[in-house]
């Protein structure tokens, strides 16, 4: 039932990237996962048998229309979920069958997660914010003070250490998001709908900044409706009915 | 003086009556009757022989428990350890050496009678005693019956005030969690006035079916509190009664009190704007 | 981290933070109240009992010191005997008695001691002489008032009256040496004291009689051991040691301890029923950034103990609001309590016992944490992305 990967070559080519996923291993490996959810007294199959690699430094947007089960697969990737069948490995370690401490621990080391809706915590200021999993981590106090404040910096932010979320604009948020998202230098960089809430000018500074860390090595997989930062990606997987389908 | 005899009241039980000689007044032994908790407490029934005494180590009469009998209900008896024993006026007279002497004289009068007329005359022909009502004599001895009342009643005011500000505290915690629905009633155009009247309402019928349940409650409470007290103190005196008065002003005061923290809590929320409520 | 979370979480919502703690707050006093009741009588009354030293009273037989009119025959002998046992001090034996003072044309009643001064241990002198000679009498200073009399004033005091006749009987003069504060005396009381035979002299009848044996006992010696020592030599008497008396008085005043049980039962509960529902409600509303949280990678139970810690802040605040609340409710309601008729004056109800209040208080903070824990676990437990997109569709 699993369909093959089909990669949106357009962009790859043109930058005379690799097309073939197989040269070393993959950062990111699914096999024939399932996901179901009892919905009242209905089961959805939210995903029907998805095969996916996504290698390292590669940037993939995941595309697909509403309720197709794109944000569900992310999930899966970002082990905040567990697959009801199929294995799911990351830099090569099996993710799909983790305790949830393990699963927890995990996530703090390798993942790092954007949210449509920001989710940054409205009690702590934007350096507080960035540095909450450097504590998590136990990294001392003074190394995740001048972290959070270097990549602050880098996402632009420099300035505005001290603001609370509520004191910073949509753009503004999302990037402090993305800061607490490298906070532990994960090797993998997941984004639900980035760009979701926000307007075309704002949005755009996001998908700049998404291209700017592929650049430097980061690893991204996006699920997105919005076609600007589905292009701006090297590689983009379609998903239809939990199913991946050929481009 | 009754106190007194109590401090010296022998008691040998039946197995002793065919030892102890019989003086020589009394050939038939008389009754005397005890109350509830000394026959507990000597285990004494109906038909048993004492020998009753005003001095301890002293033999005194023989008589026979002819009656057990309950105290009536005096509050101010109830803390009290006594024993008591009810004996024949010129036995005890005879025993204690009192001589022809009383402490006092107990009148009942006709329901016709002219109560302070008559305590007037007697007052104005005795010699050596005074008369009073009877119930100004209660009052006098219930002064520890009064100070248990008003510890009660502060009690009770401590408690209406801890629960007024847990039913507020609750309150406004159970109306915030809401807050999201609120805030998009107002977005709709509902009025302020409007949300404010639906959980006040709300509030009004949780405290009237929680003051029904907690009627009930205490109803229960107070049958269980009865039975123990009156079994522990030998008394049938009542420790607690559920009035239509109480229960009118419990039910009151909780009515009261529950929407005046809901009208607290909601007019809290519908002056907040309501996208803030959202939390933009 | 967490400890700042949590301190930002309770800022954030200061109005329900405020009420939260004002609630404990109550509740805490109110816990303090009961505990304060359910041990002080007993202890104020051991205080009391063991302020001068004595750990055995004899009373008539059947009763307790002073509960009845009836004394006891044969001072000297039963002194003798006392003193036969070698682990006993002291032995003071005590008259007790009603007197009439006629200051003019008024009779003021009160209540007098006879005592031998060298062993009393009945009042506190404070000021002018003991009673060391036959014809002196120490009063307190509510006698005094009633009388308006002064320390050196001669007064005519009698020890009985005939209603009958209304004649005194027992009549002497007698000087005010020294004002004392009566230990076992009631507020109201007007209380005096004089040597033994003085009262045995004007009394006519009751001579070589006693209404209480005070018994001090030596250093190390068991009380208990003297006391049955003493029952089983004198029969006719009642001898009562410390925890015999207060068990005595326990028995009797078990309803304050039964309610003090129940209301302090009610606000241990009741404070946990606070707590619950403001980390319930805290934790509903932060659902989303919960699973946030737990997606970023903070652990389940890190998440815990920062909602946890709210509650412990709220328990621990209002615990030290409480106590301060609760010593002002208790004075009041001491002050109520302490109008008992024949009360003594030093018996407190309400007494502030440091072991016991701190026990009540830490058992009420670690409520506190009990209520946080299993709303907090639960919020913790919930599967993230199911969280996630209930937060995204709300």
């Amino acid at each position: 039932m699993a369909c093959g990967v089909t990669a949106d070559r357009g962009i790859a080519a043109a930058r005379g990237d690799r097309v073939s996923a197989r040269v070393e291993s993959p950062i990111v490996s699914l096999r024939d996962v399932r996901r179901d959810y009892a919905l009242g007294a209905e089961r959805v199959h939210a995903l029907q048998g998805v095969t996916l690699d996504v290698e390292r430094g590669d940037y993939v947007a995941i595309v697909g229309p509403s309720g197709c089960g794109k944000s569900t697969l992310l999930n899966l990737i970002g082990v905040i979920d567990q697959p009801t069948s199929g294995t799911v490995a990351i830099a090569g370690r099996r993710v799909d069958a983790m305790s949830d401490r393990e699963a927890t621990q995990f996530r703090l080391r390798n993942i790092g997660f954007v949210f449509q809706r920001f989710y940054l915590l409205p009690i702590l200021s934007a350096l507080e914010n960035v540095a909450l999993p450097m504590a998590e981590a136990k990294v001392s106090k003074a190394v995740r003070i001048e972290r959070a404040a270097e990549l602050l910096r880098y996402v632009g932010l420099g300035n505005r250490e001290r603001h609370r979320p509520s004191e910073l604009s949509g753009g503004e948020q999302q990037r402090v998001a993305i800061a607490r998202a490298l906070a532990n230098g994960p090797t993998l960089l997941l984004a639900d709908e980035p760009t979701g809430e926000l307007d075309a000018r704002t949005g755009a500074e996001i998908i700049s900044l998404f291209q700017r860390l592929n650049a430097d090595g980061t690893t991204i997989v996006v699920v997105t409706h919005d076609e600007d930062l589905a292009s701006a990606s090297r590689r983009k997987v379609h998903i239809r009915d939990g199913r991946v389908v050929d481009a | 003086m009754f106190a007194f005899l109590l401090a010296s009241l022998l008691v040998q039980g039946s197995s002793s009556v065919g030892g102890a000689p019989a003086t020589a007044v009394e050939r038939q032994p008389r009754t005397i009757a005890i109350d509830e908790t000394l026959a507990a407490r000597a285990h004494l029934k109906v038909g048993d022989r004492v020998s009753i005494s005003a001095l301890p180590g002293t033999i005194g009469d023989t008589v026979i428990v002819g009656a057990i009998v309950r105290r009536g209900a005096d509050p101010s008896e109830v803390a009290r350890g006594d024993l008591r024993v009810r004996m024949h006026l010129d036995q005890i007279q005879r025993i204690a050496g009192y001589g022809d002497r009383v402490d006092r004289f107990a009148i009942a009068t006709t329901p016709a009678a002219d109560i302070p007329r008559l305590i007037d005359r007697i007052n104005r022909v005795a010699f050596g005693f005074n008369a009073y009502r009877s119930r100004d004599i209660a009052v006098e001895t219930s002064r520890t019956f009064q100070v248990v009342s008003r510890f009660h009643r502060a009690i009770g005011i401590i408690t209406i005030v801890a629960s007024s500000v847990f039913l507020l505290c609750i309150m406004v915690l159970k109306v915030e969690e809401r807050r999201r629905d609120i805030a998009a009633l107002r977005l709709m155009g509902i009025s302020r006035a409007t949300v404010v009247r639906s959980i006040v309402m709300e509030a009004a019928v949780v405290a009237v079916l929680g003051s029904a349940l907690g009627v009930a409650l205490g109803w229960a409470a107070s049958l269980f509190v009865n039975w123990h007290y009156q079994a522990l103190y030998r008394t049938p005196l009542e420790f607690s009664m559920v009035t239509p008065a109480t229960v009118v002003f419990a039910v009151s005061l909780s009515l009261v009190l529950g929407i005046a923290a809901g009208v607290v809590a909601s007019l809290r929320l519908v002056r907040t704007p309501p996208l803030v409520l959202f939390g933009r | 981290m967490r400890a700042a979370l949590a301190q930002a979480s309770l800022i954030r919502h200061r109005a329900r933070t405020v009420l939260a703690v004002l609630g404990v707050a109550v509740a805490a006093a109110m816990l303090l109240d009961m505990v304060m009741l359910a041990t002080g009588m007993r202890e104020s009354f051991r205080e009391l009992l063991l302020s001068r030293g004595f750990e055995i009273r004899l009373a008539p037989k059947g009763t307790l010191p002073f509960d009845t009119d009836a004394t006891i025959p044969g001072v000297g002998a039963i002194t003798a005997t006392l003193r036969a046992n070698p682990d006993i001090r002291e032995i003071s034996p005590v008259l007790g008695a009603s007197i009439h003072i006629l200051a003019g044309n008024r009779d003021v009643s009160g209540s007098a001691l006879g005592i031998d001064p060298s062993v009393q241990g009945d009042y506190e002198l404070l000021s002018g002489r003991d009673v060391t000679t036959p014809d002196a009498i120490v009063a307190n200073d509510h006698l005094l008032s009633q009388l308006g009399a002064r320390v050196g004033d001669t007064l005519s005091v009698a020890a009985g009256y005939d209603p009958q006749t209304r004649t005194y009987s027992g009549q002497r003069k007698l000087v005010v040496t020294g004002r004392a504060r009566f230990i076992y005396g009631a507020a109201d009381q007007s209380s005096s004291a004089m040597r033994r035979e003085t009262l045995e002299a004007m009394g006519g009848q009751a001579r070589d009689r006693a209404s209480l044996f005070m018994v001090r006992v030596r250093k190390g010696a068991n009380a208990e051991q003297v006391r049955d020592w003493i029952d089983k030599q004198l029969p006719n008497v009642t001898a009562i040691s410390i925890a015999t008396a207060i068990a005595q008085v326990d028995e009797r005043l078990s309803y304050f301890r039964q309610l003090a049980l129940i209301l302090g039962a009610v606000s241990l509960f009741v404070g946990f029923l606070l707590v619950t529902t403001l980390v319930t409600v805290s934790v509903n509303e932060r659902a989303g950034e919960i699973a946030v949280m737990r997606a970023i990678g903070v652990s389940r139970s890190h998440v815990v103990e920062q909602i946890v810690l709210e509650g412990v802040a709220i328990s621990f605040g209002g615990a030290v609001l409480g106590l301060a609340l609760g010593l002002v409710t208790a004075r009041y309601l001491n002050t109520i309590l302490s109008a008992f008729p024949g009360l003594p004056m030093a018996i407190d109800f309400f007494l502030f016992q440091p072991k016991a209040a701190w026990s009540a208080l830490g058992l009420l903070i670690a409520s506190g944490i009990g209520a946080g824990i299993y709303p907090a676990w639960r919020a913790a437990s919930l599967p993230i992305a199911e969280s996630l997109r209930r937060e995204a569709i709300a």
